[in-house]
């Protein structure tokens, strides 16, 4: 039975017993299985062929390339049908793509491996990775799927490379190097081995992936399946369906599967106090009347004082990282800037700024995602101890089938799952998030021409010295303070943004187990209001009833099996 | 040699100095002024460095490879025989055995590499004999802040003493935004540039858009690019695209390699371009031919097949001249000899004077001496203008700075290049052409309107224009 098959069948018995808010949470978690693409971010550095590799691989060529072309904004290509290009969401012509260049673009392509669910970022490559457009990328890693480190085979692995790929697997764990214009280098063999070297040693063990964009072109226009093979690419696809999408497509199924066993729980909780009901097992209707009373304070349990001083915690420590990362760059830039004159380094000193603080952004990003999902999984483990409690005390009746008990153990385990599904902290975070794109840059700084530094020329250097290092003085005092400027733009645009993020997070956090609470809720009402009605019927209703509820209980239990199976993965 | 010259007054002060101090580093610049000029070869690891060695002496002799090669600071210079010197850090010097394999040196070190400061590299070469070239250890790639250090460092004093004359800096394809854009301009202590003694180049230049046959045009376009991007143009105002590989194999092309060439042209068109597809299959169908392909490069390999198959070239001179000509190094060869050649004698007395300066002590006889020839010396004044010029100093618009840095000998010493005219430029062209310039800078020394940095700049220049005239005037009587 497919997940979709089981979703569908708990919906029907959540619709037969009328728990309206159980079919509306089946819905969500269809929807939420069917929909949102895997993004693959193609990373690395300038002119190593990205954009030519994600034409390759999806055998385009919509990607602007080039000798003299550079990608200066993140390009998204995803399924559609017909073709279709977006620049800043107003539509354009597919062949206009390379006049849109300096904004985000998105193109629909009608392309398999685009429709099985992946969506291929192409990043910029300006500035090089250790810039700040590098730092906005790896900003924006933790949403997506995996991540392709581009190098080529002209020479190893770089310094700024390796460790960018450092910080990029923490970000996004499936990650992968591809190696490629091996058609132009006959040592190619030979690097991908030097590289091999550099990743053990950096301690990092991906998988390296030697393809030739040239020939899977080729390979294209002439139909060619061997030479195809030559070019790699098909290992690299490969790759990508075995490793990235079905991956990801088995933690959005243990999302949907743990939302389905929530549903089917409740189900089966109704199903089987109805069945002890009928069978006369004593003191079934009290028990269900004090879990009803008891459920209806779990809306408002320990788990928001959990979740409310979490969250006022989460929000101080990420403030004070900022601050702290902020207050660093300033006293670096003093270094720097005592060791230079800022007229003759002022665009590199602004380079320089805008990547310290892009680097400060995307860090502190970081360590919000990292709170956020660990308290996250706080709230969530107190909110099951709740849901523990309801019936702890309670005289446990003896239930119609034994295996209840045991599923319970693995409801248990994956408690968490079970309760934030496909709740992913980075996606949460990342709504809206400004980083950076408009913060710009430090501003241009008209310096005033230096005076009489010509004077001097025909006279001894030693006399100039002195005033020559007064203006250079004068000239750090004004860049500093540019700077301070700067940092304080950075500063309040990055604490609105945090302070926002934040304030999602709770309300999201808040919504999603108040909602899950009246679930809890109304089921126990249900149910106690089940318990009653059956305790009532007459000898022959009750049989017939019964059958009933057997069949639906046999349902459960498959659903539950396969369910559970699922979310312990 | 006079000793009315710059450099024949820099050697009685260093003689001075030395009979007063003794000192050992005036001795070794004191001998130094009669060496060669020191030229360095600087830039990132993999940048390509003694690939282009080898293509500027013509001869295999830096070992290269895939992988980081080179690992000790080695100087190439002219000797009567081969000849490799070890200088240990701790100051011993020993005669080192080596071996040659396919031309390249491979010297036994007989210790670990970071035991020895230098290798001396004796070639016979009349190259050499122009300037000594020194190969460097790349770079690793630095942190932005320490790149921005750097460059500071460089454009700072910009007379310190170092021990090389001159630095050819090797930059990569990179974009203008990059923190590490100007990385290659790293100051090692053994090199260090400054707009007048340095020359940029973008080096394997056959690599840029995929090793097709316009490579090079490519590479020329992004040249330009650098050369008008203002930090660059700061630093070394003149970018030259080479293709080392080619210019070394231009240089050393042996008949049986193209007769292997000849080979591949020979076969129809359609099995060339399945052949030449890929680096892999070229080096699959033959030893032979991978050895050949190590040398030319992909690149290298598809432009002679081409040049071959056209009918351009029939025999081995003829295609080694015209990879040669297609690698860019006869440019940087010119570029070389305008930049450094023709002002080795400043560039070396520039040296020699940094090194005295930090040898005696301020106020002494030596030191006044040394500040007296830095403020007569009209081609030092010249030099120091054109830095000032170049680090965009000195107002005035572009067009007047653009013919200053002509004039005070940006394009190249001869008077000729200073006017910019051509090299067949009769005298009469030349005397007319700078009696006007003449008339143009004194009237802006003299315009009260010109700002006062502008009038001193224009003073110099109008120096210069006298100077000129007179040696046109000189060779007018001469021959008379």
């Amino acid at each position: 039975m497919t997940v979709l098959a089981e979703l569908a069948g708990a919906r029907a018995l959540a619709a037969g017993s009328g728990a309206d808010d159980l079919v509306a949470r089946v819905d969500r978690a269809t929807a939420q299985l069917r929909t949102a693409d895997i993004a693959v971010a193609v990373v690395g550095e300038f002119k190593q062929g990205k954009s030519t590799l994600v034409n390759a691989l999806l055998r385009t060529d919509v990607c602007p390339v080039g000798a003299d072309i550079v990608t200066a904004a993140p390009m998204t290509l995803r399924f559609g049908r017909p073709p279709a290009a977006f620049a800043d969401g107003a539509p354009i012509e597919l062949a206009e793509i390379g006049q849109h260049l300096q904004g985000p673009v998105e193109v629909r392509l009608d392309r398999r491996l685009l429709g099985a669910g992946l969506a291929i970022v192409d990043t910029p490559g300006v500035g090089g990775l250790d810039s700040a457009q590098g730092n906005v990328t790896l900003a924006l890693l933790p949403t997506a799927g995996a991540a392709l480190l581009v190098t080529d085979a002209a020479q190893e692995l770089t310094a700024p490379e390796v460790d960018f790929l450092r910080r990029t697997v923490e970000r996004c764990p499936r990650t992968f190097v591809v190696l490629t214009k091996t058609d132009l280098y006959v040592e190619w063999r030979r690097i991908a081995e030097i590289n091999a070297g550099h990743l053990k040693r950096a301690g990092l063990d991906l998988p390296i992936v030697p393809v030739s964009s040239f020939l899977r072109a080729r390979a294209q226009a002439r139909d060619d399946t061997a030479l195809n093979e030559e070019s790699g690419y098909p290992r690299l696809v490969d790759l990508l369906r075995r490793d990235v999408l079905e991956a990801a497509m088995q933690d959005r199924i243990a999302a949907a599967k743990a939302e389905l066993s929530f549903v089917v729980e409740r189900l089966r909780e109704r199903v089987d106090a109805e069945g002890a009901a009928i069978r006369g097992v004593p003191q079934v209707v009290q028990r269900y009347e004090e879990k009803a009373r008891r459920s209806a304070g779990l809306a408002h349990g320990t788990w928001q004082t959990l979740l409310g001083d979490g969250i006022q915690d989460l929000a101080a420590d990420v403030d004070h990282d900022l601050r702290e990362r902020l207050r660093l760059i300033i006293r670096n830039g003093e270094d720097v800037l005592a060791g230079s004159d800022p007229r003759d380094t002022w665009p590199d000193f602004q380079a320089w700024a805008a990547r310290e603080a892009a680097a400060a952004a995307a860090d502190n990003l970081m360590l919000l995602v990292a709170r956020t999902e660990q308290l996250a999984a706080e709230v969530a483990e107190r909110f099951g101890l709740e849901c523990d409690r309801l019936e702890l005390d309670l005289p446990a009746p003896e239930l119609a089938l034994g295996k209840a008990a045991e599923l319970d153990v693995s409801f248990q385990q994956t408690r968490m799952q079970q309760f934030l599904g496909a709740f992913t902290a980075a996606r949460v975070s990342y709504g809206g998030f400004y980083l950076l794109g408009a913060v710009g840059a430090l501003f241009s700084v008209a310096w005033a021409a230096p005076l009489g530094l010509i004077a001097g020329l025909t006279l001894g250097r030693r006399l100039m010295k002195m005033e020559k290092e007064r203006q250079v003085q004068q000239r750090r005092q004004l860049a500093l303070s540019e700077l301070r400027k700067y940092i304080d733009d950075v500063g309040f645009h990055l604490g609105r943004d945090c302070r926002e993020a934040v304030r999602r997070t709770q309300r999201l956090l808040r919504d999603e187990f108040t909602s899950r609470a009246r679930a809890i809720e109304r089921s126990a009402t249900a149910t106690e209001a089940a318990v009653r009605g059956a305790s009532q019927l007459s000898t022959q209703d009750k049989q017939s009833r019964m059958a009933a509820l057997a069949d639906q209980r046999r349902k459960l239990d498959g659903l539950a099996a396969s369910g559970v199976g699922g979310a312990a993965r | 040699m006079s000793a009315s010259t710059l450099l024949g007054q820099v050697r009685a002060l260093l003689d001075g100095a030395i009979a007063e101090t003794g000192q050992g580093r005036l001795v070794a610049a004191r001998r130094r002024v009669d060496e060669p000029l020191r030229v360095a070869i600087a830039g990132r690891v993999k940048a390509g460095k003694s690939t282009l060695l080898n293509a500027l002496v013509g001869e295999e002799l830096a070992p290269t490879d895939a992988g980081e090669c080179t690992k000790v600071v080695t100087w190439y210079v002219d000797g009567p025989g081969y000849g490799v010197t070890a200088y240990g850090s701790d100051g011993s010097r020993e005669e080192r055995p080596f071996t040659r394999r396919n031309g390249a040196l491979e010297v036994s070190l007989g210790r670990k590499a970071e035991k020895v400061e230098r290798l001396e590299v004796r070639v016979p070469s009349s190259r050499l004999r122009r300037h000594t070239l020194i190969d460097t250890p790349g770079i690793a790639s630095l942190s932005a802040d320490v790149s921005l250090r750097t460059m500071a460092f460089l454009d700072a004093e910009g007379e310190r003493a170092a021990q090389t004359d001159a630095v050819l800096y090797l930059l990569r394809h990179m974009h203008g935004s990059d923190v590490r854009f100007l990385e290659s301009f790293h100051a090692d202590g053994i090199s260090e540039g400054t707009p007048v003694n340095a020359v940029g180049v973008l080096s394997r230049a056959d690599e840029i858009g995929g090793c097709r046959l316009d490579a090079m045009v490519a590479a020329g376009r992004i040249a330009e690019r650098y050369a008008a991007d203002e930090r660059l143009r700061r630093l070394c105002p003149v970018i030259v695209p080479v293709a080392g590989l080619l210019g070394a194999a231009g240089a050393t092309l042996r008949e049986d390699e193209f007769r292997i060439l000849a080979q591949v042209a020979a076969l129809p068109m359609d099995d060339v371009v399945e052949l030449l597809l890929t680096a892999d299959r070229f080096a699959a169908s033959g030893e032979d031919r991978r050895r050949l392909l190590g040398r030319l490069g992909l690149f290298g390999v598809r432009v002679s097949v081409r040049l071959i198959k056209d009918g351009a070239v029939a025999d081995a001179p003829g295609l080694a001249a015209a990879l040669t000509a297609e690698s860019g190094i006869g440019r940087l060869r010119e570029v070389l000899t305008a930049q450094f050649a023709g002002r080795a004698e400043v560039l070396k007395a520039r040296s020699a004077l940094a090194v005295l300066d930090e040898c005696v002590a301020p106020g002494s006889r030596a030191a006044v001496e040394a500040e007296r020839i830095r403020a007569g010396a009209h081609e030092l004044v010249e030099l120091r203008l054109l830095r000032l010029v170049r680090s965009g100093r000195v107002p005035g618009k572009d067009a007047q700075l653009a013919e200053m840095d002509r004039l005070i000998g940006g394009r190249g010493v001869e008077a000729y290049a200073r006017l910019g005219l051509t090299v067949e430029a009769s005298g009469e062209e030349i005397a007319e052409r700078a009696r006007e310039a003449l008339a143009r800078w004194q009237r802006i020394a003299e315009h009260p309107l010109s700002a006062r940095d502008l009038r001193t700049a224009a003073r110099a220049v109008t120096r210069t224009c006298e100077g000129l005239l007179a040696g046109q005037n000189q060779q007018g009587w001469a021959s008379r």
